[in-house]
């Protein structure tokens, strides 16, 4: 018997609307999980889906798709990675597992969530399979890393991190919760599937692939450009509510919702994707800088779909282009600093030559940056540990949930956007921080940041044992410097050349 | 560089291997008279050109020398630039817009 070819069904197939006879509409779909915004539910139908997949061919695609992913690592198995690649790079594989993997489960869930809620059919069977997508992606980043516990305690914090009070894992979590995990239908399908997964997920997939690739860490090359192929396709459940909304009015909160997702993702990748690309990789294996990827993917790519599609750009473009040229590097130096708060041992990438890629890359780094790195230095070389650890609290941000920094240096534009809510005073560390918030002060207000907590004593003994217990950070798994210092004394070698 | 978003360039960006190859070779085939732009970055290629691009079954199946259905192009395809309409047979890439 001769099959009809998948699109002379297709359409028909996926037509699953009905009219409710024994509940009303808002019972079978709830206006706070479905992001109804009064557009009437026959409205919701002309949802075309530009990425079609029937299930069968789903399985058939991830099936091939699995079956590469875990012959390259069955394959590579006996490489001995582990053993062999630069100390950064292990740095790299520990942030990206502990912040991504269990935030796949989330994200699952919330595809679910489109799947049952959305009123457009079509936007149900893409998000059908998105939540299967999103499983495989949380299983298969567990496993991958799994291999390595027995060797390094750090590599449970794939699994372990988003269970802690770890600063990081409140930052991510605080973001992800934010764009899609407490968010209706309407809302994930433009915040996580249209701003951050056409967005930021092909920096951290795709950018990261080829820096992995260049560091001979094919599996996890192959693992992450892998993942991606299933966001190239779910990401695309967002894209065509814009024209229903806009068609019906409601312009203004789409653009509104794809700003906060877009800044909000922008913050958490200044503090993960940035130290990771520009100073954890080693340097010969560093295909582009962070800021290259980002003009990439989220100026060249991104921006221009974004206008395609009848939005416009962000209300904070200039101030977001500005950032991508120096966030990333005092979040960096942050994260350093207070490092035995992370679960990874974070590279200082500071030795002469990577100071010299810095500074090509981003002209003026050494009168900056460099003058915080040059104290460092002087510090380690001088056996002044206790120098190189924090004795204070940074401010940290209300909205981002990271450390309110700036550029240092002669320049010095470090700034607080203090903003008084209901008698309790929070601090943002951007305009764009601040105007998320006042968007919709009761989602945000009653949040403590990892500070806010210390202050009203949530976190006892009140010194670094007290703030890494409740953490969660047990001997073995506190981060250090990932090369043990020896770029200082390479640095400091090189200074003593240049002067004499 | 606050212009790099004034761009036309469509297509899509593969995981290296087979299947990047024979997609940049139909490119050329089924887009005649467009200059199709590849650039190689190790893990991933892009494979664009300005304005739209098709891409269609049995070219790609005839560069592949294997049987290849048009929704299999997923297996490698890990972003693509522009918008995406899938059919039976063609997968093309566009924007609305000209800037």
């Amino acid at each position: 018997m001769a099959t009809l070819e998948r699109m002379d069904w297709y359409d028909i197939a996926r037509t699953t609307n009905w009219t409710p006879k024994y509940v009303q509409e808002d019972e079978l779909f709830p206006p706070e999980l479905s992001g109804t915004m009064g557009i009437p539910l026959e409205k919701w139908e002309s949802y075309d889906e530009p990425f079609k997949q029937s299930y069968p061919e789903y399985v058939k695609v991830q099936r091939e798709k699995d079956a590469g992913a875990y012959s390259v690592k069955a394959a590579l198995e006996r490489s001995r990675i582990y053993e062999t690649a630069d100390p950064g790079w292990i740095s790299v594989l520990k942030a990206h597992y502990g912040a991504i993997a269990r935030e796949e489960y989330h994200a699952s869930q919330s595809e679910a969530r489109m799947a049952r809620f959305g009123k457009a059919p079509g936007q149900r069977n893409m998000a059908t399979l998105g939540m299967m997508d999103e499983i495989r992606h949380g299983q298969i980043q567990l496993f991958f890393p799994h291999e390595h516990v027995s060797k390094d305690r750090q590599f449970d914090w794939a699994h372990k991190a988003m269970d802690t009070n770890e600063w990081a894992a409140i930052a991510a979590r605080h973001m992800f919760d934010d764009i899609f995990a407490a968010r209706n239908a309407t809302e994930i399908g433009l915040m996580l599937t249209f701003a951050f997964e056409t967005g930021f997920t092909n920096m951290q997939f795709l950018g990261l692939a080829a820096d992995a690739a260049e560091a001979g860490d094919w599996t996890f090359s192959s693992l992450i450009s892998s993942i991606q192929t299933d966001e190239s396709r779910h990401a695309q459940i967002g894209g065509p509510l814009i024209p229903i909304l806009v068609a019906n009015g409601k312009k203004a909160e789409a653009q509104k919702l794809v700003d906060i997702a877009l800044w909000r993702s922008w913050k958490l990748f200044s503090v993960l994707t940035g130290p990771i690309m520009d100073y954890y990789t080693p340097l010969e294996d560093r295909k582009l800088s962070f800021k290259e990827f980002m003009h990439e993917w989220i100026v060249t790519q991104f921006e221009r779909a974004l206008i395609d599609v009848g939005l416009e750009r962000p209300w904070y473009w200039d101030q977001l282009l500005d950032e991508i040229e120096w966030q990333h590097h005092g979040m960096h130096i942050g994260v350093w600093f207070w490092r035995p708060t992370v679960w990874w041992n974070p590279a200082a990438g500071a030795s002469p030559e990577e100071r010299a890629w810095l500074e090509e890359k981003y002209p003026g780094w050494n009168a900056t940056f460099g003058t915080v790195w040059d104290v460092i230095t002087e510090n380690i070389v001088k056996g002044d540990m206790a120098h190189t650890y924090p004795e204070t609290l940074p401010v940290v941000c209300n909205m981002c949930q990271l450390p309110v920094n700036a550029t240092p240096g002669p320049a010095w534009r470090v700034r607080d956007m203090p903003h008084m809510h209901n008698g309790r005073l929070y601090h943002f560390c951007s305009e764009p921080c601040k105007w998320v918030f006042e968007q919709e002060p009761s989602r945000y207000e009653g949040h403590l940041s990892i500070v806010d907590r210390f202050l009203a004593g949530q976190i006892q003994p009140m010194d670094l044992g007290g703030a890494l217990k409740y953490m969660g950070l047990a001997p073995g798994e506190i981060g250090d410097d990932a090369h043990n210092y020896a770029w200082a004394h390479a640095a400091h070698g090189e200074r003593l050349k240049k002067a004499s | 560089m606050s212009q790099l978003n004034v761009n036309n360039m469509v297509g899509p960006i593969m995981r290296q291997g087979a299947l990047a190859k024979a997609v940049f070779e139909a490119a050329e085939v089924d887009n005649p008279g467009k200059k199709i732009l590849v650039e190689d970055k190790v893990a991933y290629v892009r494979i664009q050109t300005e304005d739209e691009m098709i891409l269609r079954q049995e070219t790609i199946e005839e560069m592949l020398g294997k049987p290849f259905r048009i929704n299999q192009l997923e297996v490698d395809m890990a972003s693509f630039a522009g918008r995406i309409e899938t059919n039976a047979d063609h997968v093309r890439f566009y924007y609305t817009k000209h800037l």
